[in-house]
């Protein structure tokens, strides 16, 4: 019985997506009713997900359905932040699609679906599992991205990021049958162990294979140097598509990553160097990418670039002892906060086609639309990092985690690379406050998206106050 | 109500500001919205000054509430003889702001309101995360009123002045983290309070890059040689109400902030290169006092005699005795008043003539007598005429000086006489010589602005005459300081060994 509450969140959102299928063939199901349900059946998990039992901070040996998956504290805060984001998400898209062409009945659906495999990714704790999770939220991502498939700039996006991510899963499936062979099976539990007892280095089977998984992990995670199709599949995304993405699916990823590793804990050791320079290179060339970008999306993707980096920095500072995840969680919670925020604002001050996207075309924003601009400036600042915002605590808990694994250089690293990245999230601040508006920022009526970008700026401030364990 | 003293100090005008931002108030009723609240915070500030006792030169009006248990994160507040002054500072000061300026926009006095608040929480502040929270939230409202109301080039100077402070900050904030590892490593506590901080022992390598880290961010904020260069710059083109804060108030908390974290903390690396940081004090002096006889821009001009200033204020704490440590504490409210007032009245001429060269200027003292009068008396006072507040301080600061190291305290001795020249000739040639045509139909100030400014004028001639009830709330303080120093002292002379080796961690694989 245990193991059947364990996923009663992945039955919630499958059931959904299923109900919202069934729902759209019938064509007196409107645009408006859809998206109501999609939003509903989104907060209806939420509150699944939060009613649901977790077992204590994550043990590597604990186990449901055998083995197959993991259920903690840890999955449990990611799989609610993977389905807050699918909620705001949804929010954001309803109003987004009352002023953009390119809506399809079936778009909540795969949205719904797309939350199911990260959520199954999240607890999985079995290679094969792993792949079956990162495929259902890969095509179902695939989908969203290229819902209006008369649009060239989508169907672009859509095919540099199926190629890639094929590529991806095909390492991912290379490096599974490597370690099936070095390891005789695929439970992390039972691949930690085997890596205990020999050895790593003395298994090229096993090095070889979780390398080639260490590269698809680095593909879905956007990390250096496995990052240049993000900022242009980020870009050819529908605004809410691409929130969702920069948030949920990198949480999903970062939550198997980080079991994964604690899990083999001899495993993160012997890859402990690479994630330094990996996270170092992330970050700082992210921030150049970011640097030169003059469109906002753009900008933010290769943001997400940098923060993927701050990210692993968690990662390397992991300790199998006593691993709770809370940092990577609370970071997690508080980037998608600020980013779906953002994002959320775009949905709806984007205008009809997505035609405002470029840092000048936001200029003067405070004057014309006031209380917008507060909440985008208060998402960048917490992306940059400035306190009182949810953004500073997350960085104070990530560096102060890499202090305290001994890894200060990284941690000063880290430092850096804030403020480098303060020149372009100062820039949009200084193009909507200190700039004069060249148009009155006219909108279609709508009340979703606003709602949902004061709910998130409120949200910044008041995540800083969970409390988080080092 | 009082045991919350200071928290209603600082969350008052944070809320006040808050809300004239979200309600659409007009420009005069946010204006009298922040004239209350500054006036509310000024009677408590009095309070808090009046029963503060000093005599045990401990933390009084202590606050505590725990923010993070795990992690020893709490808000904790506290006023000891070395904050006292600067705190009262950060509360007296701010109703002149809101009589003479009437004519702001809404958001500039809630931006005023917020960083009153912030600078109070910064200086009230006693654990260090806290501290930093303030200290970052201060930089916000200084960003946006230079940036939205500042003079025609106001650009590139909010630009300059954001990208210094945040990068000092961020590599402030490293350091923290690094203290709060330390005091877990030596004593498997989480703690982030000041108290805890100063007892740790710290040695090594790293402790030093610390200590370069914490010194960084505050002498950006201070600013000390040679990083001053945003001061010119954001003086001049910020509107005269904010040069007033960052001058009298926000450089302030610099040098509270080196007294308060840097001394105690870091006492070995601090006597090691106090000599170093001593110079650049001087430098910054010299350097500063020259490039403001230069100018022809009358604000670009009080600018750089409050860097110079800022430069003697410093070299009393690296001094490293008492005397010096003393004239520090009491330079701050001195200067604070002092070079306020200055900045006020240039604002006021500024308004009314619309004009900041020099050369414009002549013959003000006929027109307006009693503006001229005001001027004279914090002018003295900026150069240290015996009989104002700036005398005490600067005489105990040359005094420490002489005992430290006597060829510096010569070198800042001749700085002086630079302020007193630049200074003299600036009124000269702006209050006597030929009358100018600008200020034809100038008017002498009237009887609200004298009102506004009387009162610290004469807080000027107390504090040169009687300092002695000043004196006696932050000596108690001072002397618990000076235990510590006498300790840095000993290193410094290499009398006794360092205690043990401080936690030295790995460093990371590059």
């Amino acid at each position: 019985m245990h193991d059947f509450m364990a996923i009663l969140p992945l039955v919630a959102t499958g059931a959904g997506a299923i109900l919202v299928m069934l729902a759209a063939a019938f064509e007196s199901f409107k645009k408006e009713g859809i998206s109501i349900l999609g939003i509903g059946l989104f907060a209806f998990a939420f509150f699944v997900q939060l009613t649901v039992e977790s077992g204590a901070p994550i043990t590597p040996y604990g186990s449901v359905f055998n083995g197959m998956l993991v259920t903690s504290t840890f999955t449990k805060g990611a799989g609610l932040i993977i389905l807050a984001c699918g909620f705001f998400s949804a929010i954001a898209s309803q109003t987004y699609f009352t002023q953009n062409e390119g809506f399809v009945l079936e778009y909540y659906c795969m949205m719904l679906f797309a939350a199911c495999g990260m959520l199954l990714m999240t607890m999985a704790a079995e290679l094969i599992t792993v792949f079956i999770a990162l495929e259902i939220m890969s095509l179902a991502i695939y989908t969203l991205i290229a819902s209006d498939r008369r649009s060239v700039l989508r169907s672009e996006a859509v095919l540099k990021y199926l190629m890639l991510g094929a590529f991806a899963g095909a390492f991912f499936v290379m490096g599974s049958v490597f370690i099936y062979a070095g390891a005789k099976s695929t439970k992390f539990a039972d691949i930690g162990q085997v890596v205990a007892e020999t050895g790593f280095l003395t298994n090229p089977a096993l090095v070889g294979g979780s390398l080639l998984i260490l590269v698809a992990f680095l593909f879905k995670a956007a990390a250096f140097p496995f990052h240049a199709w993000v900022v242009d599949v980020y870009d050819g995304a529908p605004v809410p598509v691409t929130g969702f993405m920069a948030t949920a699916v990198k949480t999903a990823v970062f939550a198997v990553f980080a079991n994964f590793l604690v899990i083999n804990g001899q495993l993160q050791e012997g890859w402990v160097n690479y994630l330094f320079y990996i996270s170092v290179l992330t970050m700082f060339v992210g921030n150049l990418i970011a640097i030169g970008q003059n469109s906002l999306k753009r900008m933010l993707a290769a943001s997400g670039i940098v923060h993927t980096g701050y990210l692993i920095i968690a990662l390397v500072a992991v300790n199998s002892e006593g691993f709770t995840g809370s940092t990577i969680i609370f970071y997690l919670a508080a980037y998608a906060a600020s980013t779906l925020g953002i994002f959320a604002a775009l949905s709806y001050l984007g205008g009809e086609g997505e035609k405002r996207n470029s840092f000048e075309d936001f200029n003067g924003l405070a004057k014309v639309r006031p209380y917008s601009a507060a909440c985008i400036a208060i998402f960048l600042l917490s992306m940059a990092g400035i306190p009182p915002t949810a953004g500073f605590m997350g960085k104070f808990y990530i560096i102060a985690g890499a202090f305290q694994g001994g890894y200060i250089s990284l941690g000063v690293l880290g430092i850096f690379s804030s403020i480098l990245s303060m020149w372009y999230y100062l820039r949009l601040i200084i193009a909507m406050y200190f700039r004069e508006p060249e148009e009155d920022f006219e909108v279609a009526e709508m009340t979703l998206a606003p709602l949902g970008t004061f709910v998130l700026a409120l949200s910044v401030f008041a995540i800083s106050f969970i409390p988080v364990v080092i | 109500m009082f045991e919350h003293l200071i928290s209603i100090m600082i969350f008052v005008p944070i809320i006040a500001g808050l809300v004239t931002f979200v309600l659409p108030l007009s420009r005069e009723a946010a204006r009298i919205v922040g004239l209350a609240v500054s006036v509310v915070v000024v009677l408590l500030g009095l309070k808090l000054f009046l029963s503060f006792s000093g005599a045990s030169g401990s933390f009084e009006f202590v606050e505590y509430a725990p923010i993070n248990e795990s992690l020893g994160i709490a808000y904790s507040l506290g006023v000891d003889g070395i904050s006292i002054l600067v705190l009262s500072a950060a509360a007296l000061l701010f109703p002149m702001v809101y009589l003479l300026f009437q004519t702001k926009a809404k958001g500039y006095y809630a931006n005023l309101l917020i960083v009153q608040g912030a600078m109070i929480g910064a200086v009230a502040a006693t654990d260090m995360v806290l501290f930093y929270v303030f200290w970052e939230v201060m930089l916000l409202p200084v960003f946006f009123m230079i940036g939205l109301y500042g003079g025609p080039n106001r650009l590139p100077a909010t630009i300059k002045i954001t990208i210094y402070t945040i990068a000092g900050s961020l590599l402030m904030l490293a350091s923290i983290i690094y203290l709060g590892i330390s005091y877990h490593a030596q004593s498997g506590e989480w703690s982030f309070a000041m108290t805890n901080f100063s007892e740790m022992s710290l040695t090594g390598s790293t402790a030093t890059l610390a200590f370069v880290g914490f010194m960084i961010a505050f002498a950006i904020k201070i600013p000390l040689f040679p990083f001053h260069t945003w001061l010119p710059d954001a003086y001049t083109e910020a509107p005269t109400a904010t040069t007033f804060v960052l001058s009298a108030v926000m450089a302030k908390i610099g040098v509270y902030g080196v007294i308060r974290f840097v001394v105690p903390v870091f006492d070995e690396s601090f006597a090691r290169y106090a000599l170093i940081l001593a110079c650049s004090g001087v430098i910054g002096m010299m350097y500063c006092g020259i490039a403001a006889l230069a100018q022809k821009d009358f604000k670009r001009m009080l600018a750089f005699s409050s860097a110079s200033h800022m430069g003697i204020i410093a070299l009393g704490i690296f001094c490293m005795n008492i005397q010096a440590l003393t004239g520090t504490l009491y330079q701050i409210v001195a200067h604070a008043t002092s070079t306020g007032v200055l900045f006020l009245l240039l604002g006021i001429i500024e308004e009314r003539t619309e004009s900041r060269n020099i050369d414009d200027f002549g013959g003000l003292a006929a027109k307006a007598p009693v503006f001229a009068f005001f001027f004279a008396v914090a002018m003295l006072a900026s150069v240290g005429l015996p009989g104002t507040s700036g005398f005490i301080g600067e005489f105990l600061i040359i005094l420490g000086a002489v005992k430290f190291n006597p060829i510096i305290a010569v070198f800042a001795g001749t700085t002086l006489i630079i302020g007193v020249c630049y200074m003299l000739w600036l009124f000269q040639r702006v209050f006597f010589e030929k009358p100018s045509s600008k200020l034809a139909d100038f008017s002498d100030l009237s009887a609200i602005e004298i009102l506004t400014i009387l009162p610290i004028v004469i807080l000027i001639v107390v504090m040169g005459i009687y300092p002695q009830p000043f004196i006696a709330k932050i000596e108690p303080s001072a002397e618990r300081q000076m235990a510590v120093i006498q300790k840095v002292q000993q290193i410094a002379d290499n009398r006794i060994e360092p205690l043990k080796p401080g936690q030295e961690l790995k460093t990371g694989d590059l």
